[in-house]
């Protein structure tokens, strides 16, 4: 029948009722006046984009690179008179071979500055039959007004026309040195804001200036046979000393990726693939963070050149992420080992351990009571409470016998400050980790104990109630049960439910305490995943040199006369420091755990262990 | 006439995001004409539609085509299905609405008898709808359009396409609701007269407010092809869901007996279901894996290639208000066995179908009598059958009778609020009666007071795709730029 | 606007066929509509006496949970020796097992093929899960409160009455959730007892009388309904007997109750079988009579 073919056929873009239906008439500002539609306007209009450090050039040619599909031009430079045709047309197909730029003359410029040039209007006509292009751009500015015209000249109607050609003006530094990014944000209600259908477009006019660098080396004052004006970069000295760096960075990074390359070697070596050893590795997040810091010298440093913008941005934001590490990890070394610090620190562990252990056991000794007035099994609530007590007692006696090397631990560990903060950080999660260790065996214990018996006691409340669970159809059956399975299978189910209060209540405790543990190792890894990830490269450009980032562009009307042409002000618009952060975030390794909270509450409804770090199966994936 | 045009090109210009409402209210002020007399605007709501497959949904599509070729204006309203939601156009400038409501079980929507009101009053209002025409008595949509549309004093008309029992608990409760629905309804439509004499019974209407209006089945999808078919050995094809309604439990007797007794005869068994694993233990120990072959869901378009592989078509439904598959089965070619339950005695005349008793024994007598004739070869040449069967359902005729019915409805008033309350108090019970009552009233005042916050007048008139000012409809004439369109709209 | 039929027409007759034009509006309605309606197709005939022999299932499972529960009393009061009702229990259970094969003659064991060895099985696992976890039992509920524990126990016995298999075929009924929930009953009660031992007999006495006796009885009634009319009327009897000892009132209750359950309830049902109008036609779901689960086996 024709159901299917007709979905086929089905025509049009749906469009989401609520807003199109039920919301009030909407506004019609995206909507022309009249009923021309707007994609119309780009086929009749011409835009010439125009530097403004040319606006008071003398009259000369205009070279620029022309974009058909766009019915644009985007004007480079202004070459003086006196030229020789000949010559300027070497001189731009040098450039467009370097700069990979069909840069072509494009038309005329004429600054009446001079009453006795009135006649050069005629002579600049005359140009455009030696260098054809088409169409051909008339651009004037008459003398003592701000107005300028623009005719173009085409071949097949030899009439000048001026009405459909819009001006804008730009600043050739900033284009030439900003980044266009993909605009993620909503501009919409900025009036003048030209968004995601035109970036396309816009990003061509930028890309045309970045590349056409090399017509900009030309300094003012050569004595080339082409007298050009565009923009110049002033400060050539202090480039020198930019050489010069660029220069001794080469043997440098040499040098260190040899060494690191060492450093790397010794750490896959075999001595730490044996199974203890690498399972230690793998938990331990100083490891994770040295690991990762080695990986970011390595891209810092290597010899190879950064391929694009993203990459040499990239590697500017780990350089300065990496040097404001270390700022900050310097900074706590000189705060560490002044007035024996690590030595306060250290007699101030051992009491803190001790006393932690104590509130455990007056928690346990309370939970062996009646805990908040619950009635639980007194048989197995003593034996559970014994069995967390020696735990402690254990813990204890650990401790102690640990107790006279924890200063000199502490002194070495310090020492490690030097390779950064977030190193001394993930350290201190360790041995965080270390001295909580007591919590997170009793969390294990109970949540075993209690995964247990909500598995028991799921299966047998199936057998309750005669189903039981088809592992091959994923569902519950009904089944027919022999007698004695029925009894055992109660007997068991009643016994279960109710202990299950008893071990709940176990399990709910170290779970609290675990959850506590977790946040503050978590509460670490934040802090270090901030300095890991933050571009701190990005932000500061976007703070000092807000062009560099643009999200897009502005324009703004300088005058608008009928019969002139429409003359804007391209201004560039600063990409927001979220995005900045949002694009150049440094890439971690993650070590949060990837639940969300919905399954998070449901593990632990289940007595599923959760894990602060990487689960083995999640690092296969 | 170029609106369509000039909407594409808007469209074109504001992405997808931008809302049609203002553009086509922009181009479309002062056209509100009266339409032509003896054409309607009709909206067939159901919360089954495409992309979900089955007899209702082409029932409505069906349908709404030929309506659109008579010259009515019409509209489908149905709720989003996953990522379709919104407007789309389908052939000839049939306009679908996927409503987002949210949908509660097998498809159909969650209803509070309110909270769709907003939605539909404003496509009602936008289209300037006359006709509210509901199908399927399992659609919760369909009754709330139904509630709404008299509220709005629209005239209204219902389709049922299924059969209901009265023994069990469930079914007393939607019968009353059935009641409720439909005890102020102008007309409605049955698919068949079992179905016809089930739904005046569920209802307690009065039958002559009753059509039968049967399904039907476009002919030149289901045309016989002899060489498909390996004669050497039997095929019967089985295509149906694989659910406990449609008799799969006797198939699973049917296939073994059969099976054992005649060595050279196939099964095929096309569609999907819980049943289906009957099926596959039946196959399993009977090691009949290269005689039964089970396909599985099936396209519709592929329905026809697995049909004309066949000699005889068994159905085995124990509940059936009109049975399609065996009228494209018989179109076909095919030799229909069936149970004799239902409306499927009705469906096909008496030489193009062995009817039998729901029970395996009984089918399998009527399968032998079919294979014996089959063997013999006194059944019918297929072309014959299609050319018989042909002329039975198209849906041009199903299109005209409820051209009928609609011309008949539009001639009748809509009962005002108080004789509505009346009706509904005399006609289902006190509790109930009042209940309903009651909610017609809130229905009403939330009505009123929609109408203050949004009053109709500033409601924008959408454009017609279709009807007497269709857009669609007319342009054909400007070739060029309906092809522009055509364009426009495959790059979407 | 519709043609009217015409006299041709009538000739002709209305026929209830779809393939047909037929020279009649669509809302035509003839004279056999709904001429295939039928009523009370599947209506049964009660006769008194034979509902009152059926009603016999109920009162024997609400006698059981009547004796449970006046043991259990006994137990609790120490009025019982655990010993003595273990002994009793013990040999009325031998003798119910000679009587469940002697009543058929064996055929229904060679039916199941059910050995002795695991019958002999069955039981020695009752009896040592029991015991061995008797203790267990003992101290389980000590710490819930009594009268939690009461209202637990008298939910599951009222749930283990409700999903009784009585042989109707009605989807609530389960006899496996019946009987669980009579031995969650059973050891929620017996943890009340005083000792270990009491619970060990209490839990055991419970499967005798909620597991084993339903089966004995069902054989009964099956192969000797007048033995079964009198197993009954005694286990009756002697179940208000009990309850007589403990409370008066409740036994006249009790009485009541099962005098209205087999006499009363079986009236009322034969005199609203009067009222019964139930439809049924052709748009009926067919019912699939046969058993198809023959070809699966």
């Amino acid at each position: 029948m024709g159901l299917l073919s007709g979905g086929a056929a089905e025509a049009g873009q749906g469009q989401a009722i609520p807003a199109g239906l039920l919301g009030p008439p909407r506004s019609r500002r995206l909507q022309p006046q009249g009923s021309a539609p707007r994609s119309w306007i780009p086929t009749m209009v011409l835009k010439v984009f125009f530097p403004s450090c040319c606006s008071s050039a003398d009259s000369g040619l205009l070279i620029g690179r022309w974009i058909p599909e766009q019915n644009s031009a985007v004007i480079l430079a202004v070459v003086h008179f006196p030229f020789i045709p000949f010559q300027v047309k070497q001189y731009l197909s040098e450039v467009q071979k370097v700069s990979q730029v069909d840069i072509v003359v494009l038309g005329t410029w004429c600054n009446n500055k001079q009453e006795k040039e009135e006649n050069l209007g005629k002579f600049l006509d005359d140009l455009g039959t030696i260098f054809s292009h088409e169409p051909w751009l008339q651009i004037s500015k008459e003398k003592g007004s701000k107005f300028w015209s623009c005719h173009t000249l085409s071949r097949q109607a030899d009439t000048p026309t001026e009405d459909q050609v819009i001006l804008v003006y730009y600043d050739q530094r900033k284009v030439m040195l900003s980044r266009l990014h993909p605009p993620e944000i909503s501009l919409d209600n900025q009036p003048g804001v030209i968004t995601a259908p035109d970036a396309s477009k816009l990003a061509a006019v930028f890309d045309t200036v970045a590349k056409s660098e090399v017509l900009f080396m030309t300094d003012r004052y050569d004595d080339g046979p082409i007298k050009l004006t565009h923009w110049q970069s002033e400060g050539v000295e202090a480039s020198i000393i930019v050489e010069l760096a660029k220069q001794a960075s080469v043997p440098v990074c040499m040098l260190l990726t040899g060494l690191l390359s060492l450093v790397s070697g010794l750490c896959k070596s075999r001595i730490f693939k044996f199974w203890p050893v690498s399972f230690i590795w793998s938990k331990l997040s100083t490891c994770e963070q040295v690991r990762y810091r080695l990986e970011h010298l390595r891209f810092v440093f290597s010899n190879q050149k950064a391929e694009n913008q993203n990459q040499l941005m990239r590697k500017a934001n780990i350089f300065v992420s990496l040097l404001v590490d270390v700022a900050l990890g310097i900074l706590l070394l000189s705060w560490l080992y002044r007035k024996n610090r690590i030595g306060q620190l250290a007699d101030a562990l051992i009491p803190v351990a001790d006393h932690v252990a104590r509130e455990l056991q007056d928690l346990l000794q309370w939970l062996m009571g009646v805990p908040a007035g619950l009635k639980m099994n007194r048989a197995l609530d003593q034996v559970l409470g014994r069995f967390f007590l020696y735990h402690i007692h254990l813990w204890i006696s650990y401790i102690h016998l640990l107790s006279p090397f924890i200063e000199m631990i502490l002194w070495y560990v310090g020492l490690s400050a030097c390779l950064g903060l977030t190193v001394v950080l993930s350290i201190l999660s360790d041995i965080f980790a270390l001295l909580t260790f007591h919590i997170y065996c009793f969390y294990v214990y109970g949540a075993r104990l209690y995964c247990l018996k909500i598995y028991g006691l799921s299966s047998l409340w199936r057998l309750f109630r005669g189903k039981k669970w088809n592992v091959l159809r994923q569902r519950v059956d009904s089944c027919s049960y022999d007698l004695d399975q029925l009894f055992i299978g109660t007997l068991l189910f009643t016994i279960l439910l109710f202990l299950l209060p008893t071990t709940a209540l176990y399990y709910l405790v170290f779970t609290l305490l675990r959850l506590l543990v977790v946040i503050v190792q978590g509460l670490i890894h934040l802090l270090v995943d901030l300095i890991d990830s933050l571009p701190l490269y990005s932000i500061g450009l976007r703070f000092c040199r807000s062009y560099r980032l643009a999200a897009g562009v502005k324009f703004r009307v300088l005058e608008q006369e009928e019969g002139r042409p429409l003359r804007l002000l391209m201004q560039i618009n600063p990409l927001s420091y979220g995005s900045v952060v949002q694009t150049y975030r440094l890439p971690t390794y993650s070590c949060y755990p990837k639940d969300t909270w919905g399954s998070l509450c449901k593990k632990l409804f289940f007595g599923e262990l959760i894990y602060p770090w990487k689960q083995k199966g999640d690092k296969q994936d | 006439m170029t609106k369509s045009h000039l909407n594409m090109a808007y469209r074109r210009v504001n992405g997808p995001g931008q809302s049609l409402t203002s553009i086509l209210s922009h181009n479309n002020c002062g056209i509100h004409q009266p339409c032509r007399t003896g054409t309607h605007n009709i909206c067939m709501v159901s919360d089954f539609f495409y992309p979900n497959m089955g007899g209702v949904e082409s029932h409505i599509y069906q349908l709404s085509q030929c309506l659109i070729e008579r010259g009515h204006k019409v509209i489908i309203v149905t709720h989003a299905y996953g990522n379709r939601k919104g407007i789309r156009y389908l052939t000839s400038g049939l306009k679908v609405y996927y409503l987002p409501l949210k949908v509660m079980y097998n498809q159909s929507t969650a209803t509070t008898l309110f909270h769709s009101l907003p939605l539909l009053r404003y496509i009602f209002v936008r289209e300037r709808v006359t006709i509210i025409h509901s199908h399927s008595s399992f659609s919760a949509m369909a009754h709330d359009a139904l509630f709404h549309a008299k509220t709005m004093g629209l005239q209204t008309v219902f389709t049922d396409h299924s059969l209901f029992g009265f023994a069990d608990v469930s079914s007393v409760l939607t019968n009353k609701l059935l009641t409720v629905s439909l005890c102020d309804t102008n007309h409605i439509i049955c698919v068949s007269y079992t179905s016809k004499e089930n739904t005046v019974l569920r209802a307690a209407l009065n039958p002559e407010i009753v059509s039968v209006i049967p399904n039907a089945v476009d002919p030149t999808d289901f045309t016989p092809d002899p060489f498909r078919r390996d004669d050497n050995v039997i095929t019967i094809v089985v295509i149906s869901r694989l659910v406990y309604r449609k008799g799969i439990d006797l198939l699973s007797g049917i296939i073994p007996e059969l099976c054992q007794k005649y060595p050279d005869l196939n099964f095929i068994v096309g569609g999907e279901g819980p049943k289906r694993i009957i099926l596959e233990e039946v196959r399993e120990r009977y090691q009949l894996h290269d005689r039964v072959r089970l396909l599985g869901a099936l396209e519709h378009q592929d329905v026809r290639d697995v049909l004309v592989q066949g000699h005889i078509f068994l159905n085995t439904s124990l509940t059936e208000a009109f049975c399609m598959a065996i009228v494209e089965a018989a179109s076909c070619g095919l030799q229909v066995v069936s149970t004799r339950v239902g409306g499927i005695p009705e469906v096909l005349p008496d030489n193009l179908i062995i009817l039998c008793e729901p029970s395996v024994k009984s089918l399998c007598d009527g399968l032998e009598r079919a294979i014996s004739q089959q063997k013999s070869g006194t059944l019918p040449d297929p072309e014959k059958i299609h050319n018989k069967v042909k002329t039975f359902y198209t849906w041009r005729n199903v299109a005209e009778r409820t051209e009928k019915v609609y011309d008949r409805v539009s001639r009748e008033v809509v009962l005002p609020m108080d004789k509505r309350l009346n009706r509904l108090i005399s006609h289902c019970g006190p509790v109930t009666g009042c209940t309903f009552a009651l909610l017609a009233v809130l229905n009403f005042l939330f009505l009123i007071f929609l109408r203050w916050l949004t009053p109709d007048s500033i409601i924008d008139i959408a454009v017609d795709a279709t009807g007497p000012n269709g857009a669609w409809t007319q342009q054909y004439s400007y070739s060029k730029k309906g092809e522009e369109n055509k364009e426009i709209s495959e790059s979407r | 606007p519709y043609p009217e039929p015409s006299v041709r027409c009538e000739v002709v007759g209305w026929q209830k066929v779809l393939y047909e034009r037929q020279p009649f509006p669509d809302n035509y309605v003839d004279q056999r509509f709904l001429e295939e309606l039928r009523k009370n197709v599947s209506a049964r005939k009660y006769q008194y006496w034979s509902v009152v022999f059926e009603s016999g299932v109920v009162i024997q499972q609400l006698c059981s949970v009547c004796v449970f529960l006046v043991i259990w009393w006994y137990m609790d009061e120490g009025l019982l020796a655990p010993q003595w009702l273990f002994g009793t229990g013990l040999a009325s259970s031998l003798v119910g097992y000679v009587l469940f094969d002697l009543i058929d003659g064996g055929t229904g064991r060679k039916k199941s093929g059910r050995t002795r060895w695991a019958d002999l099985k069955s039981a020695l696992v009752f009896i040592t899960f029991t015991y061995g976890f008797s203790p267990v039992l003992k101290t389980l509920t000590e710490s819930v409160s009594t009268d939690t524990i009461y209202a637990m126990s008298v939910f599951m016995l009222l749930g283990h009455l409700i999903f009784f298999d009585y042989g109707a075929n009605a989807a609530i009924v389960s006899s496996t959730l019946s009987l669980n929930m009579a031995i969650f009953a059973s050891v929620c009660l017996a943890s009340r007892l005083p000792r270990s031992l009491h619970a060990f007999i209490m839990v055991t006495f419970a499967i005798q009388i909620f597991a084993l006796w339903p089966m004995l009885q069902k054989k009964l009634k099956a192969c000797t309904p007048c033995s079964y009319v009198g197993v009954t009327l005694l286990f009756a009897l002697s179940a208000l007997v009990g309850l007589l000892t403990i409370s008066g009132v409740g036994a006249i209750l009790f009485a009541l109750l099962l005098l209205s359950i087999s006499c009363l309830c079986p009236y009322y049902l034969i005199r609203l079988q009067l009222f019964k109008e139930n439809i049924h036609g052709p748009w009926d779901e067919a019912e699939i009579k046969e058993d198809l689960s023959r070809f699966l086996t």
